[in-house]
């Protein structure tokens, strides 16, 4: 098992810990709900094939699911923001070959490019999560603000794990 | 053949995304949550290890409010109690009967005190999981209170551990009424705010007020008569509606929850057993 994988299995370790001991249990104002784990799914490699990509994210979002108890909603709507991840990303970055590094990071696509991924990306996902509540309840202005205060929150608590990743691997260069 | 191969190999992601998505789906719309499999749930050995360790740290930290209010269900209690001695009392200088007492062992209902080790109020869906299972006589179908009202209905147990339906989930609706009064409605939460929930089906020529007590109506063996739900706060009746529609501020704070007693009803094997007896005499 070469070291990448193992730092990435650590990663997703406490990602999912941290999701459902700590950030399943606060939302704010009673909208923002933070959904942190995802940022594993974000940082996987692009030259890691599609196949595997699904498989972690499917993998990743039942763990969450048989944690909270959502019974397959997270484990969907992983797979569908696995699958438009290099949909999304070609969209700000036309050329693959720029990249420095095969993760995407603020390193790697540069600050601006990075922050537009990570936006798009969470604001995906926190869409498809907050529909499939809607099925149950469905109260159009709760749905909307539960979606942006949600995105933002999730994308403060995703800079602030990002800020602690680069700084550790600046250290090691 | 090759073909075929080349294509599948081609397509594979896609393939593995229709699953994926497929598999992630039928868990999702399974529906009803008694169907649950246990593996799947945070009532499982390894979710339900996680949550007890972080239990073990995070229970002290709601101590205050629980302790206020076990004071204060306390002394209403002791009230309640000087006032049965009275009625007790009298009944007894009235009929000088040579009645005897009652033994605890021979009541209906039985208490199965757990721990709460994991919660949720924000989702569209809240469940609840708790720290005694099937070996501590917990089953599903089983009501749960807390020291202030009700809690939920267990559904998935696990040998040590079991998840229950929170009131705060649509699945659970839940037949109650107006203390004092023998209307009943059903109770369901409607997504807004987990400390109200939404009595529906209020036959429209109940009587009560903005304040009064809601408690679970005893027409099931889950709850006994009388448990305590919550107060009223407003009411609503379309002109044409013949029902009333009250929202009601639950007593229990879904938010600090800590320890819940399971009820054991001892006579719910008789109930299911007769209602199972009626329902073969009618097919036949």
């Amino acid at each position: 098992m070469s070291k990448t994988t193992l730092q990435f299995l650590l990663l997703g370790l406490i990602l999912v810990l941290a999701q459902v001991i700590v950030f399943n249990h606060i939302c704010l104002f009673n909208v923002a709900v933070p959904m942190v784990f995802i940022y594993l799914i974000f940082r996987l490699p692009i030259t890691l094939s599609l196949n595997w990509t699904l498989t972690v994210s499917f993998f990743l979002g039942l763990i969450v699911d048989i944690f909270s108890d959502t019974y397959g909603m997270n484990a969907v709507a992983c797979t569908v923001v696995a699958m438009l991840k290099h949909p999304v990303l070609r969209l700000y970055v036309p050329r693959e070959e720029d990249l420095t590094r095969p993760e995407p990071s603020m390193l790697s696509l540069g600050v601006a490019v990075y922050m537009k991924y990570l936006l798009t990306m969470t604001v995906i996902y926190c869409t498809l999560i907050f529909i499939i509540e809607a099925f149950t309840f469905f109260n159009p202005l709760q749905l909307v603000l539960r979606i942006v205060f949600s995105t933002i929150l999730s994308m403060i608590i995703m800079l602030g794990i990002d800020s602690l990743m680069t700084s550790r691997s600046e250290k090691r260069l | 053949m090759s073909e075929l191969l080349k294509f599948l190999v081609r397509y594979s992601s896609w393939f593995l995304f229709i699953l994926y998505l497929i598999a992630g789906s039928v868990l999702l719309f399974s529906g009803n949550p008694f169907q649950h499999h246990v593996y799947l749930t945070s009532a499982n050995e390894l979710s339900s290890g996680l949550y007890r360790a972080t239990n073990s740290v995070s229970s002290y930290f709601f101590l205050k409010e629980i302790n206020e209010d076990l004071q204060r269900r306390n002394s209403d209690l002791e009230l309640e109690i000087y006032r049965l001695n009275d009625v007790i009392r009298d009944y007894k200088e009235q009929a000088m009967a040579d009645t005897m007492t009652v033994d605890s062992a021979l009541t209906r209902y039985h208490f199965i005190i757990a721990h709460v080790i994991n919660n949720s109020i924000n989702r569209a869906h809240n469940y609840i999981t708790i720290e005694k299972g099937r070996l501590d006589g917990v089953e599903p179908e089983m009501g749960v209170m807390d020291q202030n009202g009700i809690v939920g209905i267990v559904n998935v147990v696990g040998d040590h551990t079991a998840r229950l339906i929170s009131v705060l989930n649509p699945y659970l609706r839940l037949s109650c009424k107006v203390k004092g009064h023998d209307q009943v409605g059903s109770l369901v939460w409607d997504g807004q705010d987990p400390s109200e929930a939404v009595l529906e089906e209020l036959p429209k020529h109940s009587e009560f007020m903005p304040g009064d007590t809601i408690v679970t109506s005893g027409y099931s063996s889950v709850f006994p008569e009388g448990v305590p739900v919550g107060t009223v706060v407003s009411s609503t009746r379309d002109m044409e509606d013949n029902f009333y529609t009250l929202r009601v501020k639950l007593f229990t704070d879904f938010s600090t929850l800590s320890t819940v007693r399971v009820i054991r009803d001892n006579m719910r094997d008789e109930l299911v057993t007769v209602e199972k007896e009626l329902e073969i005499k009618n097919i036949n």
